[in-house]
């Protein structure tokens, strides 16, 4: 059997890990375009901040492809496919034959439409490479512009903050990462880092660049028709998945169309994390999670159907987890002001404590949630989301401090799932009462708007 | 191999678990001591109310696979060889919280450990006592329950299904509401079934 696989990103070595379990002789081949050793993506934000070496960065051993027993033609890219001959074409310029093909191409950023988008200290945040360009920049980078509100617009900022660089965020519309979180939590992100010196303007855009002497970047041109001065500019405007080399013979939409085995609508050719499209469980419906733990997740089943051991993967959530200076915030399904339109909340914040909370319900079903600070109970409760199970009446226990995975098992054995019943306690609504007494409020709404 | 068991239903609440829980991860390994060291040792063990207010004590299940290994970003989880113990490397930590994230049973905390680089916040949680463990002591949770809601026990087949029933309680009447696609539980149940499957060939 052999085995060729695009990308070598979490979804792809984690699939090739799977397989050489399942079947210790194929021939696995792996395409990459990036020569770096498999590494940790997401830590790069921790490069920029200085908080992470790069030594500390990958997450296999030096030797991995050789004691994988794998080929890898690394620093070259797949460039095409051939579903008839079943090959792929390489930038090399080879073609590689695969009886099975995995995709695991991840996503690339999205470029924006600005004039001199290429002057140099203007970057984009996803790989190795342009982090360390980054930081190699910095000793001459006194004002950093971020465009875009997004995840990776706010680790860049962060980064910078944490170096003493003075940063500008550029957002289009609304508050802060408003594809994640909420209103109340995405200001509460926002008052944080303009505590740490963090200037947001909502409304504006970059149209163009303009270089000094250097060659680099000295200034934004905006929308408004003034211009801002900086030298260093990364756009964080998302990201999309890198498929532009896959014919149209594969069905796509945002992502590449996968079934629950992770295998397109042509039969041998897989796809997993970034570049996938597979459904998500609180949304119900086709869906592109590009998050690590999903990518992980799929590179495990596609890696199972691959070497034909059957494997279905029941969907994947949303979620994130976002930790600014003093301010953790963790987030799970649907929450954003679009998608939260029309669904019952709950949400409880308390002012001491400096907490919020927010549980979206859909039919009683738990479908989202939002925790600032005491973050530690989001596990129990992404668990109820992806079980899509009914919750009537947990919320006010969930909105308050003491929330705990018991009091969820307690619901089971009300629910008669066999928990053994309690040797001591009576029924009680302290939880409620502590919480109001805490000075939290909570309050079930629907939302209109 | 001797496992922590849980007997929610005889927990009084009282808590001395967690003192000495942080007692034991604490470098002079007395409570006194332990109060005054900086930092203070965290304890791994948590007494939660349950519905109707009844203790609960939560701990790490040491679940395999385990959620929150398959979540963490640099790899920093892992399962200590030849035991039952999933361990957090503290130098790989990065204090991300997807481990939280990941976690059904919310047992993952974070703080700064006398066995982490001084001055680092990482993700601490049980670690089935593996210091006392060497040195022949049963886990100290262990030691200090009299109501007998903590003991050290070979799992027999009764508390391997009960230890399964409580798993699967944590997804409510999931049989009744299941949304059609299932989910992570049977994902994780899954790929338990097959590394075992695969582990036996
Ligand atoms: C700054 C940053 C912070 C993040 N933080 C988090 C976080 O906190 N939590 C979280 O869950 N997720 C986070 N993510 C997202 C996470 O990194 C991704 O979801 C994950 O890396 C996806 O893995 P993947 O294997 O699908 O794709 P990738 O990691 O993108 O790997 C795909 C690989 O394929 C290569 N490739 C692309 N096209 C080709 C081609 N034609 N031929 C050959 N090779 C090709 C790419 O260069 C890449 O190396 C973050 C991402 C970034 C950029
Ligand atoms: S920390 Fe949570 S997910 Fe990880 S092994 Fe322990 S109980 Fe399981
Ligand atoms: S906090 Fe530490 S252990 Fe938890 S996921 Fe992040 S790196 Fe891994």
């Amino acid at each position: 059997m052999r085995y060729v696989i695009i990308g070598n990103g979490v979804a792809g070595i984690t699939a090739a890990d799977t397989i050489r379990r399942i079947d210790p002789e194929g021939h696995i081949v792996f395409v990459a375009r990036e020569a770096f050793p498999p590494y940790c993506r997401p830590m790069i934000s921790n490069i920029l901040a200085g908080s992470a070496e790069l030594d500390e960065l990958p997450i296999r051993p030096d030797d991995y492809y050789r004691s994988l027993g794998a080929t890898a033609y690394l620093g070259v890219e797949a460039t095409g496919l051939d579903l008839e001959s079943r090959e792929v074409s390489i930038s090399a310029g080879a073609n590689l034959a695969f009886d099975r093909l995995l995709i695991a191409s991840g996503a690339d950023p999205h470029r924006i439409e600005a004039e001199n988008l290429d002057l140099e200290n203007i970057f984009f945040m996803r790989t190795v490479k342009d982090v360390l360009g980054m930081v190699e920049a910095l000793p001459k980078v006194k004002h950093a512009l971020v465009l875009g509100g997004g995840l990776v617009g706010f680790k860049a900022a962060y980064g910078f903050l944490s170096r003493g660089i003075r940063v500008t965020m550029l957002i289009r519309s609304g508050f802060p990462l408003s594809m994640q979180i909420d209103q109340t939590a995405g200001e509460m992100i926002q008052a944080e880092l303009e505590r740490h010196g963090l200037e947001v303007r909502t409304g504006i855009e970059a149209t163009g660049f303009e270089a000094g002497e250097d060659g680099a970047v000295r200034a934004a041109r905006l929308s408004d028709g003034t211009s801002l001065e900086c030298d260093a500019v990364v756009v964080g405007k998302g990201v999309f998945p890198a498929r532009g080399y896959v014919p149209s013979a594969i069905e796509t939409d945002a992502g590449i169309l996968v079934d629950d085995s992770m295998q397109t609508n042509v039969a041998g050719v897989y796809a997993a994390g970034d570049v996938a499209q597979h459904v998500d469980v609180a949304r119900r419906r086709p869906w592109v999670n590009a998050i690590w733990p999903v990518a992980v997740e799929m590179g495990r089943v596609a890696g199972h159907n691959m070497a034909g051991y059957p494997m279905r993967y029941p969907g994947s959530l949303s979620r994130n987890v976002i930790r600014i200076f003093d301010l953790d915030v963790m987030t799970a399904g649907m929450v954003s002001p679009r998608e939260s339109e029309g669904l019952e909340t709950a949400e409880g914040y308390d002012r001491r404590r400096h907490t919020y909370r927010k549980l979206l319900f859909r039919e009683g079903v738990l479908v989202g949630f939002v925790l600032v600070n005491q973050i530690e109970q989001g596990g129990v409760l992404m668990n109820l989301v992806h079980q899509g199970a009914s919750l009537n009446g947990l919320t006010a226990e969930a909105l308050g401090p003491r929330f705990n995975v018991g009091q969820v098992m307690g619901r089971g054995r009300q629910a008669g799932t066999g928990y053994p019943a309690p040797a001591v306690g009576a029924p009680s609504t302290r939880h409620t009462a502590n919480a109001a007494a805490a000075g939290s409020s909570a309050a079930v709404t629907t939302a209109t708007e | 191999m001797k496992q922590v068991i849980v007997h929610p239903e005889r927990c009084v609440g009282c808590m001395q678990c967690m003192t000495a829980c942080a007692t034991a991860h604490s470098t002079s390994k007395t409570l006194i001591g332990a109060l005054l060291e900086e930092p203070r040792p965290a304890p791994r063990i948590h007494v939660g109310a349950g519905l109707e207010d009844e203790g609960f004590p939560n701990r790490c299940r040491h679940c395999d696979p385990a959620p929150c290994q398959l979540g963490c970003l640099p790899g920093a989880i892992y399962r200590a060889k030849g035991s039952n113990t999933v361990m957090v490397d503290y130098d790989l930590c990065i204090n991300c919280a997807s481990c939280a994230m990941a976690c059904p049973y919310g047992v993952i905390r974070f703080a700064e450990d006398p066995k982490a680089p001084p001055g680092k916040t990482v993700a601490v949680k049980c670690d089935n006592c593996v210091e006392r463990q060497a040195q022949g002591k049963v886990p100290a949770c262990v030691e200090t329950c009299f109501a007998g809601a903590l003991t050290f026990e070979e799992p027999s087949e009764a508390m391997k299904r009960r230890t399964g029933e409580v798993a699967a309680s944590i997804s409510l009447d999931a049989a009744a509401h299941r949304v059609p696609l299932s989910a992570s539980w049977d994902l994780q149940s899954e790929m338990k079934r097959r590394q075992k499957a695969l582990d036996q060939r």
